[in-house]
């Protein structure tokens, strides 16, 4: 099977699954992309990415119990799993391959 | 603790309904807790905000994810529509003739006036020079900055265009004429010629077929005279002979010699058959803005635009203008596309119309393809049992999808080949209205017939349509419904229309009833209009129009044509007192149009108090009343010395309309009239003479129907224009009495040229094709609008019956009365259609009050109500046999089918 790769966006949504451990559900992944990146995040697109992870085997979820401050509703709990935790090693590496030997001087444009 | 503040009841049901089911509680809570937390920081009016901001966001957000997943599914699926699918589609299709007959009809007939109408458009406003590089192809001239008004004397400026402009080549000019030729049988027959440059064979760069084209040597005066034929005369009228080239032709007082046969379809410059050269005396002299009426053609040089072009003539044109009549000082030379010669006022006015109407017609098919959808939907939710089956087994969701689609498209691609044969019996009709109405050819540019373009656009039209029938219903039937009926395989009982199905049903009934009053107003005024006689006797009278043929010379030097104008006069006097002395022949008038049309003025009286009204205006001789054995009222007809007064002193006659609408009934003869004055112009008062009874009957069409009439007296031929012979005959059929007429004609004058001579009875009635044509067209649409709203009550019906068997069977079996399960049964219908029939009756005056009262012409009391009534009987009768088969069902048959 050959392996899927990781977008840009789900890096940051997985990552932010991986920071929360195992507290991870919507609200909290949104504040922890925003808070580290400094960028503002639409939410759906978190939900909508969430999904796909899911679909690819990188996380699995869970609804935690209902309660009465979200209107009787629970939570969807995200976990990372092992082909995710191995997709972010992988892209982090062929990033630091990039990366690798670069001086740093070189990326200064006029 | 008190429990935390809900989000709006409103936004958060939205919010629910646009998440997917699985994220759906999820989703709800997280926005459920930040609302709660917004709303302790910054308060209610601004967490509201917040949440209908999110909301928004995640709708759109989730629904381009939905969109995404089915194209990547049916992208990846290998999910294209295989035979077997179309196989299966033919096979529903014939299983549910209704559903094929209803939805069939209606999206042929929106296809048929989609393609048709994108077809006409196309044609008649954006149409492409079917010719070797016809882009470059263009047209000289002088217009006022609006394109309003066109200087046509254009003969000193295209003498000297061809003599300096550059950045144009082969510029050429042409004229229409009328002139006879003589055939080996008599008098001869009018044609139409274009006098014209031989460089507009060099623009078209269309090879003869036989002999050659016209050279610039056939221009030089004293050259032989030569004549270029086209392949449909050459077919027609000289029977395809073989010799024609070099054989000689009487044309006028000329004798031509033909040089050549142009190819079939070759018909430039406009719709000619017939060419002879554009020539010019040596050195003469023509003064700017004198001499004939000429249209400018050109062919952009190499590496020349447009805009060089109209920069370089601009230049010109003013320097043409500082010597020219200050009164054409204004105008502006022009380079425009050569198909904007036959157009009139702003091009791009008139772009942005047809974009618009060209959407219209496009959005009226979406709007029928969403009703069939519904019927669609219908079926679809009744197979959620088998699709639930096919989904356990393995198929997956985008196979499904692809099924239905296939299904839909079979019905959608029928349709549309037949609406495209409706749309080409449609364009077929309106060409030769148009040629009727136009009284020639329309130019060869202008071809309304079925291009590979517009077939294009119906196949587009159809996969269209196939998608909001056949995909949308699916997804809806796979999705979240599926999951519910997979837990009780086998019934689909557990399916459901909902909100939006009744929210469409109402729609549907309301339109009907707002549409269909106006509809049946103008349907049935047109039909009215079209089979009402006119009231003069059929085979009595023959009619021509006439006109004398005009010498290049003779209005050289004049900018007015009034030497002209006498001799047209005379020629045309000498005529009628030469028929009058044919035995056959009851009776002679000239007018300017037919009896039934005329020109239309807003007249006012003396009488200050009474507004202007709309008449038609029509002049005529002193013999048009007589002939016509229409009775003088009051006062007295016409005499020849009223015709013989200076314009502005005449005398004119007026029918009982007239003096109902326009003088208030009061006594008219000795009142003045005149046509309303626009800003300082003040026209001249006319005193009103006679009065006559309405004639002809006034036939209703489109728009308002004009009563008043209003009688000018002018002599025959008066303004050199010709004008409309009608002669009475006595014991002889019109078809007979043509021969002699041409031949009394040529007798008189040979320049003068008559059309066909044909019955004027005929010619009324082809006048009237045109409004039955609209007639059936607005039949067909109403048709369509009433059938979908009937049948989509009747699926609703059927679909609320099969669901609620078992309910009705148990009931049955408790011995509840007849009436009232059928009652239950009828109340949900009821209910949509009196909604519909609410929201249409308070919707109907809206487009009668925008239109000023012209749509229903007062009849909308009678017609609404009467129109909302019918829906009613129409919804209930559509309800009544779905609910009548309930009641036959049987308790034992019900209950054993769970």
């Amino acid at each position: 099977m050959t392996h899927q790769s990781l977008g840009e966006f789900e890096q940051l949504v997985l990552l932010a699954v991986v920071h929360l451990q195992g507290e991870a559900y919507g609200v909290p992944i949104v504040e922890e992309i925003e808070r580290r990146t400094g960028r503002s995040v639409a939410r759906a697109a978190v939900y909508v990415t969430l999904r796909r992870l899911e679909e690819k085997g990188f996380v699995t979820s869970w609804m935690g119990d209902p309660t009465p401050e979200r209107g009787g509703k629970g939570r969807r709990y995200v976990r990372i799993e092992a082909e995710g935790a191995r997709a972010l090693r992988e892209a982090r590496h062929v990033a630091d391959s990039m990366w690798h030997g670069l001086d740093p001087a070189s990326l200064r444009v006029r | 603790m008190s429990p935390a503040p809900a989000p709006p009841a409103l936004l958060r049901a939205l919010l629910r309904r646009v998440v997917p089911l699985d994220e759906r509680n999820a989703v709800d809570g997280d926005m459920y807790e930040l609302y709660a937390a917004r709303h302790a920081d910054e308060g209610p009016g601004a967490a509201a905000r917040w949440y209908r901001r999110e909301t928004l966001s995640l709708a759109l957000r989730f629904a381009v994810d939905r969109v995404g997943r089915v194209l990547r599914s049916l992208a990846n699926g290998g999910a294209t529509p295989s035979g077997l699918d179309i196989k299966l589609g033919a096979r529903l299709l014939a299983k549910s003739p209704g559903l094929a007959l209803v939805g069939g009809l209606a999206m042929a007939v929106a296809v048929a006036l989609g393609a048709g109408g994108y077809a006409a458009v196309n044609s008649y406003f954006y149409p492409e020079l079917p010719l070797a590089e016809g882009d470059r192809v263009v047209a000289l001239g002088k217009f006022d900055q609006r394109r309003e008004f066109e200087d046509e004397q254009l003969l000193h400026d295209f003498l000297v265009w061809k003599r300096e402009l550059r950045a144009v080549v082969d510029v050429g000019a042409f004229r229409t004429i009328q002139r006879n030729l003589a055939t080996s049988a008599g008098p001869g027959e009018p044609i139409t010629l274009a006098e014209m440059s031989a460089a507009g064979f060099r623009v078209a760069r269309v090879r003869p077929l036989a002999g050659r084209t016209l050279v610039d040597d056939d221009e030089r005066p004293g050259a032989p005279l030569a004549m270029v034929i086209g392949y449909d005369v050459w077919h027609s009228r000289f029977l395809g002979d073989p010799q024609i080239v070099g054989r000689e032709l009487r044309v006028g007082r000329d004798v031509y010699t033909v040089v050549g046969v142009m190819p079939q379809g070759f018909a430039f410059p406009v719709n000619h058959q017939y060419w002879v050269p554009f020539r010019l005396d040596a050195g003469t002299a023509v003064a700017p803005g004198m001499g004939p009426k000429l249209d400018v053609f050109a062919r952009l040089a190499p590496g020349a635009t447009k805009q060089s072009a109209q920069a370089e003539l601009g230049a010109l044109g003013r320097r043409l203008a500082a010597e020219g009549p200050a009164a054409l000082a204004q105008l502006e030379s022009r380079v425009v596309p050569y198909v904007d010669i036959m157009m009139n006022g702003e091009a791009d006015g008139t772009s942005q119309a047809m974009a618009l109407a060209r959407f219209v017609l496009g959005l009226l098919l979406v709007v029928v393809a969403l009703n069939v959808a519904v019927l669609v939907y219908a079926r679809t939710v009744t197979r959620t049992g088998e699709i639930a089956v096919r989904t356990a087994l393995g198929a997956r969701r985008a196979r499904i999808v692809t099924q239905l689609f296939a299904e839909a498209l079979v019905l959608s691609v029928l349709s549309a080949a037949a609406g495209l044969g409706l749309a080409a019996v449609g364009l077929e009709m309106l060409d030769r209205y148009l040629e009727n109405a136009s009284g020639g050819r329309p130019p060869f540019w202008m071809d309304p017939g079925l291009s590979a373009g517009t077939v294009l656009y119906a196949l587009g039209l159809a996969v269209l349509s196939a998608v909001i029938i056949g995909a949308f219903p699916a997804l809806r039937a796979t999705g979240r419904q599926l999951r519910a009926s997979m837990g009780s395989l086998g019934s689909g009982a557990r399916a459901r229309l909902g909100g939006t199905w009744t929210a469409l049903i109402v729609a549907q009934v309301a339109v009907a009833v707002a549409v269909l009053p106006a509809a049946l107003r103008q349907g049935g005024g047109l039909l009215r209009g079209a089979t009402v006689e006119p009231g003069f006797a059929p085979a009595e009278y023959v009619a021509t129009q006439f006109g004398v043929g005009q010498d290049m010379y003779a209005s050289m030097g004049m900018r007015t044509d009034s030497a002209r104008a006498d001799s047209v006069r005379a020629i045309a006097a000498a005529l009628l007192a030469r028929l009058e002395t044919e035995p056959a022949v009851r009776g002679v008038t000239v007018t300017n149009s037919e009896p039934w049309s005329g020109g239309q003025a807003m007249v006012e009286s003396d009488d200050a108090g009474r507004e202007p009204q709309l008449v038609r205006v029509l002049q005529i001789d002193s013999g048009y009343f007589p002939l016509f054995d229409v009775p003088v009222v009051a006062g007295r007809n016409f005499v020849p010395a009223d015709a013989a007064l200076d314009w502005d002193a005449r005398p004119v006659i007026v029918n009982r309309s007239f003096v109902d609408e326009v003088l208030g009934g009061r006594d008219p003869v000795g009142r003045r009239v005149r046509n309303r004055g626009y800003g300082a112009d003040v026209n001249p008062w006319h005193v009103v003479v006679g009065v006559v009874d309405d004639f002809p009957t006034e036939a209703e069409g489109l728009g308002p129907t004009i009563r008043p009439r209003m009688f000018r007296p002018a002599a025959a031929g008066e303004g050199g224009s010709g004008g409309l012979l009608t002669v009475r005959l006595r014991g002889q059929s019109p078809e007979a009495f043509a021969p002699t007429l041409r031949r009394i004609a040529a007798s008189v004058d040979p320049t003068l040229q008559l059309s066909a001579p044909q019955s004027l009875y005929a010619l009324y009635r082809e006048d009237a094709q045109g409004a039955l044509q609209v007639a059936l067209v607005i039949a067909l649409v109403a048709g369509s609008v009433l059938l979908l709203s009937a049948a989509g009550i009747h699926a609703m019906m059927s679909f609320t019956v099969n669901q609620r068997r078992r309910e009705i069977g148990i009931r049955a079996a408790l011995g509840a009365p007849a009436r009232r399960i059928l009652g239950g049964v009828l109340a949900r219908a009821a209910r949509q259609l009196a909604i519909g029939v609410g929201v249409g009756l308070a919707a109907a005056g809206a487009p009668d009050a925008a239109a000023g009262g012209e749509l229903l012409g007062g009849t909308g009391v009678l017609l609404v109500p009467g129109t909302a009534a019918f829906m009613l009987v129409v919804g209930l009768l559509a309800a009544a046999g779905p609910a009548r088969r309930g009641l036959r069902v049987q308790p034992t048959e019900a209950l054993r089918a769970e």
